[in-house]
């Protein structure tokens, strides 16, 4: 008997609310039957971040209709849904309750499973829902605070090849663009800067290239550009348009030969398993840059792996990302109570030491 | 949709230091549990409710509407009671009606007294039970008690649970068959954040 699969979704991890429904027939392509997002990008411009507090009242009030959009968009009754997935962490924990208790609430309410998924689980395992890629691929995860390149063995199997010891490259995209007075999210405005720039005037920091491993840093990066920012303020009291082009420029050279070379890295280590279809995979909202997409199509096909990036919109937050994860995880057994906790933090890979936070908190990555 | 004489009606509240619930039978309480914590809300609370129907005899099914507490309060303790509510509600396709911390402290409270929610730093959320639509305002304990007594009235600014899932039951009761919006948290005070430190440089061209 062919089984058929329909799971909705709930996200609200971050500064979107999400929610998407996937239908899965047997071993076919799985099939986005809706997928509503609403940023919250103008609540919080006027802080120069997100401010979870902001975030979470947001989520709250916003969540079960993004579901009755869902559900009409889709044209499906909660009486045509299998099981509900929500995401459970890591993320901004205000925001994070709010999805599961509401996700708690229609569980109980209509007696269908309910299971908490891991926010990053969504990202990494977006390639298999976009373009149904084997286990065990090699994924490089840019999304929002994180970036780590993952070894994707099965639904609920991760090995940490390694990752950023202390900013993302997402991160030091906004902080950068704030520097330069550029609009938030930062990576869409200095990519388009960068467009019109010199990689070449100013040369940039390229963080722990020199050791042989996955481990990326990028605080560094965000310090030296306000360093040559400043040094450019002192002589000419301010920026013309073309130095502040040329910073992106240099700044996004650097952020692109340090992800690319660690890809490299990681390529090399994943081969040594011999994965029969040999892939890999970016996805994050850093995967929507350009420059970074190419130096690292470039990367694969030196190396005869496959390359995967999902479109942009499912590279970014999104619902149908956690309704599909959620899918696997109901199809491998997994299921979750009434009591299902909200975790800030959850690091994919169980076993691998800590690499990014410690203490009270728990490990980051 | 056909009115049982005695709608069954759930209502619950995390606002503060606690999980609480109750279940109304027309008038009648059925059942009605207090638990203290000071964490854990998120976690404890629909098992809670799930324990407490079982225990009564009856479904989510038989539910005729679904009463929250909105506050003032804790602000994650809001969120979690009223993102339940409206989990359940869209769930259930009944009802959830949001009840205020000053609607269900003045539903307690004897004539004569005036109540307060109390907020951390010895502050208070004082009620304007004489308008009813004015928000609760943030103030010093001190300077709500004498607002009171200048009305004649004795300031309660009592944060118990006890009873305030059976009130919010009560009220709820009364309005669950009139189109009410969806519950909303009141937080009577704007989320903390400054604007950004960071100066943007200046274009010279």
């Amino acid at each position: 008997m062919t089984q058929t699969l329909t799971i909705l979704g709930l996200e609200s991890s971050c500064d979107d609310t999400a929610v998407g429904v996937v239908r899965q027939t047997g071993g076919e392509l799985p099939e986005i039957l809706a997928s509503v997002v609403y940023g919250q990008a103008e609540l919080h411009s006027a802080y120069g971040g997100i401010v979870p507090e902001i975030a979470a009242r947001a989520h709250a009030e916003k969540l079960d209709l993004c579901v009755v959009e869902a559900l009409r968009d889709a044209a499906l009754t909660l009486g045509d849904i299998d099981a509900i997935a929500v995401t459970a962490g890591p993320g901004l924990i205000g925001g994070v309750l709010s999805g599961v208790m509401c996700a708690k609430g229609i569980s109980a309410a209509t007696g269908l499973p309910l299971i908490g998924v891991n926010h990053l689980a969504g990202h990494a395992l977006t390639p298999r829902l976009t373009d149904a890629i084997a286990y065990p691929y090699l994924m490089l995860l840019v999304s929002g605070g994180h970036c780590q390149f993952l070894q994707v063995n099965g639904p609920d199997a991760f090995t940490r090849l390694g990752g950023t010891i202390d900013d993302a490259p997402g991160e030091a995209f906004d902080k950068s663009a704030r520097l330069l007075g550029l609009t938030q999210p930062g990576g869409p405005a200095i990519e388009n800067e960068a467009r019109q720039g010199d990689p070449k005037r100013f040369r940039f920091p390229r963080p722990l290239l020199d050791r042989d491993d996955c481990n990326l840093s990028f605080s560094g990066l965000k310090t030296a550009l306000l360093r040559q920012r400043d040094q450019i303020i002192a002589v000419k009291g301010g920026l013309t348009q073309k130095d502040r082009a040329d910073i992106c420029a240099g700044f996004q050279q650097a952020v692109v030969d340090v992800l690319s070379k660690k890809t490299q890295r990681g390529i090399r280590i994943y081969l040594r398993d011999n994965p029969a279809v040999p892939s890999f995979a970016v996805a994050g909202g850093v995967a929507a840059n350009t420059a970074i997409r190419r130096g690292l199509e470039t990367v694969c096909a030196e190396n005869g792996v496959a390359f995967h990036a999902p479109p942009l919109a499912l590279c970014t937050d999104n619902g149908a990302m956690i309704a599909y994860a959620g899918l696997e995880l109901f199809k491998a057994g997994h299921r979750d109570g009434l009591d299902l906790m909200a975790r800030p933090r959850w690091p994919l890979d169980k076993t691998s030491p800590a690499i990014l936070g410690s203490g009270k908190k728990g490990a980051k990555a | 949709m056909t009115l049982l004489p005695n709608p069954l009606i759930l209502a619950f509240d995390t606002s503060g230091k606690w999980c609480v619930a109750a279940l109304l039978s027309g008038t009648r309480v059925l059942a009605e549990q207090v638990e203290e914590m000071t964490k854990g809300q998120a976690e404890r609370l629909m098992p809670m409710l799930t324990e407490m129907l079982d225990g009564a005899g009856v479904t989510w099914a038989d539910l005729a509407a679904i009463g929250v507490g909105t506050g003032p309060g804790n602000f994650t303790g809001i969120r979690i009671a009223v993102s339940a509510a409206r989990g359940l509600a869209l769930g259930l396709n009944i009802p959830a009606i949001g009840i205020t911390a000053c609607e269900a402290r003045a539903f307690q409270a004897p004539s004569g007294a005036c109540s307060a929610i109390p907020a951390p730093r010895d502050m208070v959320y004082l009620c304007r039970h004489e308008a009813p639509n004015a928000p609760p305002e943030l103030m010093p304990h001190g300077q709500a008690q004498a607002f009171a007594a200048g009305k004649g009235l004795s300031l309660i600014a009592e944060n118990s649970p006890q009873g305030l899932a059976e009130a919010i039951a009560r009220i709820a009761a009364k309005r669950w068959q009139v189109p009410q919006p969806a519950p909303a948290p009141l937080y009577a005070r704007a989320a903390d954040a400054a604007p950004s430190r960071h100066t943007a440089p200046t274009m010279l061209d």
